[in-house]
């Protein structure tokens, strides 16, 4: 889960609560399911939270948080707006990989270090997560002042330009190499694809728009002054004398878009700064931004009830909603009682009736709520191969094995190479591996096809341990097989290795046959041949007339192998022959 | 007695290797013996000697004393006093050291120490120095006298330890008895079938054992301590009325995510997260109309006022093949009705079972581990069940004081995190996740009832519990054997 930095001293301030202790804060914050991770050397914290409220990645969200929680603010607030001086157009030349634009102008921000840094926290965060690293969505912030927009002109009704109605700055496709700026904390002059290349930023973003025929770019009547989704231009870089700030995003969802703008504004509106609208025009159609909208969704009162397990108000549920920072309204829905909701626009998490219940049980507090066991009466049992299991574990443990819980995947050095198997022989452990795409790492790249390697690579573990070593594996193996639905067959297999000075084929038999016994199965073992064991003196593990493993002495070669200095006997079998 | 002489006393050790009886029932033999009067039992205590760190240095490099004094010579401080600090830096003692070659040099009579400077009587030997001599000698295994080696010990240069040695030796009464014969059985060693079959056991007495004496060490087989905790919980689980679950580890990304109403774009889905196969790679087909019902929940919420996720989708990466990141894969099996038909509420089941996060690999985390998971399906369920339900799982190991913080899953609303106090040392931990599943989740399964949902990880419950600190000790390839075989036994 992510973590934010918060100053505890600016959460005072914004919400006006200079006499909370930072116990207190850490409290409120847990309350609101901000969990307190530590403290950065400047004395912030380190708060993880949960990406469903991405308006709370920034300090002044937070604090918006807490002073409806405290109750200092109520309903919903929506930011006035001026109406736009700027648009920005998009051209056919846009890359089809990222088609769409919102943005905002904000005037008159107050920007200290602090506000600055945790603006481009805020910026960051909302990146990996709504933006998906950038891909889905990205957001460029730029000085106004320092940008020269082309002037537009109303046409006047003798065809000729009347007079400057706005400014505007163009969303286009541009050459890799077709045009050169200088990027923020670089010094020379280069092309988009020069950038990608040599910049830092550059580098770690290229993948998401290398190979395409053009790249995203920003211009003004000056030139290039965005690069999105990699990097601005230096020429308007913010700094704590900025006041007045360009905003833009691009990407490939208009509405992820729209949201990750409106989180930013509502955190300038925080500053001081005056929102003013953007026109954006598409060919063919022409929408304001930043998008405000408020939406309303209903829920009945007595699914609010219901699902929290208490009896409620309509007025105390009203003053819930309010606290939660929403409007509710008080309707009637489907025959009883219900609640017209408005849902303000940072919300990003407000899908369906439940998320609005879910407001009410946090403005309530959950941990008012006194559990109760539901008087809901079902009849519990373990699984057939659980008990089944259970029973095979005891015997193996009653005949003096150590058991063993090893992982599931492994590489194919340990699977086979080591075991003098080769994939695919038709023997046990040579069935075609299921294989992991992107493994953590080379020790770990398939599932095992069978158990005695994990069984052997624990007694190459352990070889400083006492004499003997009887261990024992009830565990899972699996191989490809193309005709299962999951493609993957499953299984339960039994590995047991004996490891002692004077390890026998007979202590191994011996073993297996009382095993089989316990449950009531015919054994017996004709001779075969299996490269990790020593030729004639190993078998097939027949049980009922189906040969279902192997036995024997294991091969001197595989020991070495494994660093072993004592001879070891074992045996593995599937553990279903012996299921009834 | 056999063995013993009346010439010498012998120590009981050797007398039992002689008579081939063990050392505990030859001391007890040789007590008895002697309070009839046929042995003499002598005790004396032997004392043996060992050097410590401290004295291994000394031996080594020189007793600072010697180093000091040798120093001096060479500085010529048997001519004349020279200053401390030329005769120290000469020396090349440091620290401690000078402090402890300025207490011992005069005492031993290497020269004098005053107002700031150093002489050297001339003439001594140091290779005469006792007490090195003695150093060396212990290291040796010899044993020298015992002023000396009070005071190494007093200087803390070698650890004394005491020993009781028993020896014994026959009276006048006892020889005469040798000579005679002396009856063996009259002290019997070991009960035999023999004697039990002809009543010999009626006049025998037994000799005394050792009883406290420690037996050598017995491996017992084991139940593998994780699997033992996982049979805890089903235990639990079983009591509180919850079925089992079972399912496939390999599984297609539509039953592990789309069908709990995960975003195909969510960061938990790619390749840095999840372990995607490359062989297999994907299910040929999926039912349908279940596809279809989760696709539209997806684009299009469900409900009066319902929205989706605006995020794409595409069949063939719900097909895709991975090891599954959650056993959640098993409870949308069961919901949907494909793993044990339709279900109708009231239902509680539950899974143990493996899961596989792309994650990391060290003392806290592992790339597969157990998950805990249970869920319970009602006409009407509220959050206050949900609470109750898990507090009480929780009581039931010993953690109580349960806590629940507000939190998010893409598939429950709303969303607890669970924390409670530790049993031993108080603190105030994550316990688990649980939440309501969510109606786009429960209607595109023909789910109408509510759903509650909890799950924990079995390794966290175990530590928790044992206060094992390496999670790879109690779960995969890389234990050891003897954590494993100490682990005490968990009920």
């Amino acid at each position: 889960m992510p973590v934010v930095e918060a100053d505890p001293d600016e959460l005072r301030r914004l919400t006006g609560h200079t006499e909370k202790s930072d116990d207190e804060l850490k409290d409120d914050l847990f309350a609101l399911g901000l969990e307190f991770e530590g403290e950065t050397p400047e004395g912030d914290f380190e708060l993880e939270f949960a990406p469903d409220r991405l308006d709370r990645l920034s300090v002044t969200g937070i604090a918006r948080s807490l002073r409806y929680q405290y109750g200092d603010e109520r309903g919903v607030y929506v930011p006035d707006t001026a109406s736009p001086e700027w648009t920005i157009q998009v051209e056919d030349s846009v890359p089809d990989s990222r088609p769409y634009v919102s943005g905002a102008v904000v005037r008159d921000v107050n920007l200290s270090r602090e506000a600055l840094d945790a603006l481009i926290q805020l910026q960051e965060k909302l990146h990996a997560t709504m933006g998906r690293g950038r891909a889905k969505g990205a957001i460029g912030i730029h000085d106004v002042t320092m940008l020269r927009g082309e002037p537009m002109y109303a046409v006047g009704e003798s065809g000729d330009a009347g007079e400057a109605t706005g400014k505007k700055v163009t969303y286009r496709g541009v050459e890799p190499d077709g045009d050169t700026f200088v990027a923020l904390d670089d010094d020379a002059e280069r092309t988009p694809a020069g950038v990608l290349e040599s910049h830092p930023t550059g580098q770690e973003y290229a993948d998401l728009v290398e190979g395409e025929e053009r790249y995203p770019a920003i211009y003004d009547d000056i030139g290039l002054f965005s690069f999105p989704p990699v990097i601005n231009s230096r020429r308007t870089e913010v700094t704590t004398d900025s006041r007045d700030l360009f905003v833009e995003l691009t990407g490939t969802d208009q509405w992820t878009l729209d949201k990750m703008c409106a989180i930013v504004c509502y955190a300038l509106d925080a500053r001081g700064g005056q929102i003013e609208d953007v026109t954006v025009e598409y060919p063919g159609r022409t929408v304001v931004r930043p998008d405000f909208e408020v939406r309303e969704k209903r829920v009945a009162h007595e699914r609010i009830e219901t699902t929290l397990g208490i009896e409620l108000d309509p007025e105390a549920t009203v003053d819930y909603f309010e606290r939660a920072g929403l409007d509710a309204e008080i309707i009637g829905l489907d025959g009883g009682t219900g609640y017209e909701v408005s849902v303000p626009p940072y919300r990003t998490d407000v899908l369906h009736a439940v998320d609005l219940v879910d407001d009410v049980g946090r403005a309530y507090g959950f941990n008012e709520l006194v559990p109760r066991y539901p008087d809901v009466s079902t009849v519990g049992g373990r699984s057939e191969s659980s008990r089944f299991e259970r029973a095979l574990r005891s015997r193996l443990v009653g005949l003096g094995f150590e058991d063993l819980l090893n992982f599931h995947m492994t590489n194919k050095a340990e699977n086979y190479e080591r075991m003098r198997v080769t994939e695919g022989a038709d023997i046990l452990g040579g069935g075609e591996a299921a294989t992991i795409a992107e493994p953590y790492s080379e020790d770990y790249t398939m599932l095992r096809t069978w158990v005695l390697p994990s069984l052997l690579m624990v007694l190459e573990n352990n070889t400083h341990r006492e004499y003997p070593q009887d261990l024992s594996e009830v565990g899972f193996a699996a191989e490809v097989e193309e005709s299962l639905e999951t493609k993957v067959a499953e299984r339960q297999s039994v590995g047991g290795v004996l490891a002692r000075h004077d390890a026998s084929y007979e202590d191994a038999k011996a073993r297996l046959q009382a095993l089989v016994a316990g449950f009531d199965a015919e054994l017996e073992t004709p001779a075969t041949e299996h490269p990790s064991f020593i030729d004639g003196r190993v078998a097939d593990v027949v049980i009922d007339g189906e040969s279902v493993g192997v036995i024997g002495e294991i091969h001197p070669a595989v020991l070495v192998e494994h660093d072993l200095e004592v001879p070891v006997v074992g045996f593995e079998f599937s553990a279903d022959a012996l299921a009834e | 007695m056999e063995a013993a002489s009346a010439a010498e006393a012998q120590p009981i050790s050797e007398l039992a290797d002689a008579a081939g009886i063990a050392v505990e029932t030859a001391t007890g033999a040789a007590f008895e013996l002697e309070s009839e009067g046929y042995l003499d039992v002598h005790e004396h205590t032997e004392r043996s000697a060992s050097l410590t760190e401290e004295g291994e240095t000394y031996l080594d490099a020189g007793l600072p004393e010697v180093r000091l004094y040798e120093a001096a010579l060479g500085a010529d401080a048997d001519e004349d006093a020279v200053p401390m600090g030329e005769v120290i830096g000469r020396s090349g003692l440091e620290g401690p050291e000078v402090d402890i070659a300025l207490s011992n040099y005069a005492r031993k009579g290497y020269g004098a120490v005053d107002s700031g400077e150093i002489t050297a009587d001339p003439g001594i030997t140091t290779d005469d120095d006792a007490e090195a001599a003695a150093l060396a000698a212990i290291a040796a295994g010899g044993e020298p006298s015992e002023d000396i080696v009070d005071a190494l010990e007093r200087r803390g240069l070698i650890e004394v330890s005491e020993r009781t040695v028993r020896s014994v030796e026959l009276t006048e009464a006892g020889a005469e008895a040798v000579e005679e014969g002396v009856e063996a059985a009259a002290g019997a060693d070991r009960l035999t079938p023999e004697m039990l079959a002809t009543g010999a056991w009626e006049t025998a007495e037994f000799t005394e054992y050792n009883v406290e004496a420690d037996a050598s060490r017995d491996i017992p087989g084991k139940t593998h301590v994780l699997r033992e905790t996982a049979e805890n919980v089903k235990d639990v689980l079983v009591g509180m009325g919850f079925q089992e679950m079972e399912g496939p580890h390999v599984d297609a990304d539509f039953y592990i995510n789309d069908c709990l109403f995960m975003p195909q774009d969510h960061p938990a889905r790619n390749h840095w997260d999840r372990f995607a196969l490359s062989n297999p790679t994907e299910m040929d087909e999926l039912p349908s109309d279940l596809v279809d019902a989760v696709e539209s929940a997806h684009r299009n919420g469900v409900g009066a006022d319902g929205e989706g996720y605006h995020s794409p989708w595409d069949e063939d990466f719900a097909r895709a093949l991975a090891l599954r990141g959650h056993t959640t894969s098993l409870s949308v099996r069961y919901l949907s009705g494909l793993a044990a038909g339709e279900l109708e509420p009231p239902q509680r089941y539950f899974s143990i079972g493996k899961a596989y996060r792309n994650d990391t690999l060290d003392a806290t985390h592992l790339l597969e581990f157990f998950q805990i998971e249970g869920w319970v399906m009602a006409e009407d369920l509220s959050v206050r069940d949900l609470m109750g339900t898990f507090e009480e799982f929780y009581r039931q190991f010993g953690i109580t004081d349960v806590q629940f913080k507000p939190h998010y899953n893409p598939y429950t609303e709303p969303s607890f995190e669970l924390f409670g106090r530790h049993p031993e040392t108080g603190e105030l931990i994550e316990i688990g996740n649980s939440g309501m599943f969510r109606p786009e989740m429960l209607e595109p399964l023909g789910i109408e009832a509510d759903v509650m949902a909890w799950g924990l990880a079995l390794e966290r419950l175990l530590m928790l519990i044992t206060g094992a600190e390496d999670i790879r000790d109690v779960h995969g390839t890389l234990c050891d054997i003897e954590f494993l075989r100490n682990a005490e036994v968990n009920y």
